[in-house]
């Protein structure tokens, strides 16, 4: 009963696994996009930090930086809650429910760089935190616009030829997983991953970017 | 020179939120424009009755204890239970909902006062979601609560 209809970019549905009314499927597009955050999210948990080096420039003195450990451990839980949360994403069957994920991305992501303690690199978070929090408002709102026009919010329906989701819904989801992702607005996060805790820090951009790919092909199969 | 311009003003974060807000502003205008073109689905997928009499006023969906209430579902093959959830009452939040107006509906008569069926079974992963957000926001909010400096 439960096919995709043809003609998506992501490919017919290799299997689904379903919640109730949530029916999360994996596509060759999709499957992909759940590997490659599946890998970066084992990475993340069995990795060991990296220890940054500075060196002075034209000298030969450097200078190594001690992370506490209590730091490293709120950064590699927020990590892996942000990896996690970019599993779900990536393969949600369900608008409303792709955008609760990619709330809790934006929302771990903060996290992560919480535990920075560099100034420029808090000056940086707290512009972009607050992008990702009024970024809600356009994702739920692209949600609902979806309910009310088409009176569904399964993707398995939306993606029907006959149902039409209105432009204003499309763009605004993308609007919404821009602000919580920043995928393409690098100004904050190349000041937030100069920062130290290499593998916990590139979980903000890996996550962003696979959810920006999942938007993409959800706007276009919609 | 244009281009230029616009990238020394993105160049500097401080200015990432205005970026931004521009964004949302102009498709904002563009949905304000495009508003008459959308037309409210009359089929929706959970529709809402609104009994102000009944004593489960605004969750009531009907239904017996151990019997089906009528709940719409997208899968419903999904949902082998789909009905009973919200019918149940435990007997006291029974007893609170026929003798008062609202209590029924509180957390007074928890456990088991009234269930939606549409928040805990056929839509149950939002909820775990939902409630996952709070949990890594509390976290957060502890995290900096508590560190020194």
């Amino acid at each position: 009963m439960f096919s995709l209809p043809t003609g998506q970019i992501g490919g017919r549905e290799l299997f689904v696994v379903e919640f109730g009314d949530v029916v999360n499927y994996f596509s060759p597009y999709t499957a992909s996009l759940f590997a490659f955050a599946l890998i970066f999210t084992v990475i993340v948990i069995i990795s060991r930090p990296e220890r940054m080096v500075e060196i002075a420039f034209g000298g030969d003195a450097y200078l190594a930086k001690e992370i506490p450990t209590k730091d490293l451990a709120f950064q590699r839980f927020m990590a892996i809650a942000c990896g996690l949360a970019t599993l779900a994403a990536v393969v949600s069957g369900d608008l409303f429910n792709f955008a609760l994920f990619t709330s809790m991305v934006g929302i771990t992501n903060i996290g992560i760089v919480a535990a920075v303690r560099s100034r420029h690199v808090l000056n940086a978070a707290y512009q972009y935190g607050i992008v990702a929090m009024v970024a809600t408002l356009p994702l739920f709102g692209a949600a609902a616009i979806t309910l009310a026009t088409t009176g569904s919010l399964s993707l398995w329906e939306l993606y029907r030829a006959g149902i039409t989701v209105p432009f204003v819904a499309k763009a605004f989801l993308v609007l919404g997983v821009m602000g919580e992702g920043m995928a393409p607005f690098y100004v904050a996060k190349a000041e937030i991953t100069r920062a130290p805790g290499a593998p916990y820090i590139l979980m903000i951009h890996v996550s962003s970017l696979l959810v920006f790919l999942r938007v993409v092909e959800i706007a276009l199969s919609m | 020179m244009i281009i230029s311009r616009i990238s020394r003003f993105l160049s500097d974060y401080d200015n990432l939120v205005a970026a931004y807000a521009v964004l949302v502003i102009a498709v904002a205008v563009i949905g304000i424009v495009l508003i008459p073109g959308l037309v409210y689905e009359e089929e929706q997928l959970y529709p809402k009755q609104i009994d102000r009499a009944s004593s489960l006023d605004p969750y009531d969906r009907g239904g017996e204890a151990f019997g089906r209430a009528e709940v719409a579902a997208q899968y419903p093959e999904n949902s082998p239970y789909l009905g009973y959830v919200t019918a149940y009452l435990t007997p006291l939040a029974r007893l609170m909902a026929d003798e008062t107006l609202h209590l029924g509906t509180t957390i007074v008569s928890h456990p088991g006062g009234i269930i939606d069926e549409i928040l805990y079974n056929t839509r149950g992963l939002d909820t775990v979601a939902e409630t996952s957000i709070l949990f890594a926001a509390f976290a957060i909010a502890a995290y900096l609560f508590t560190r020194r400096d």
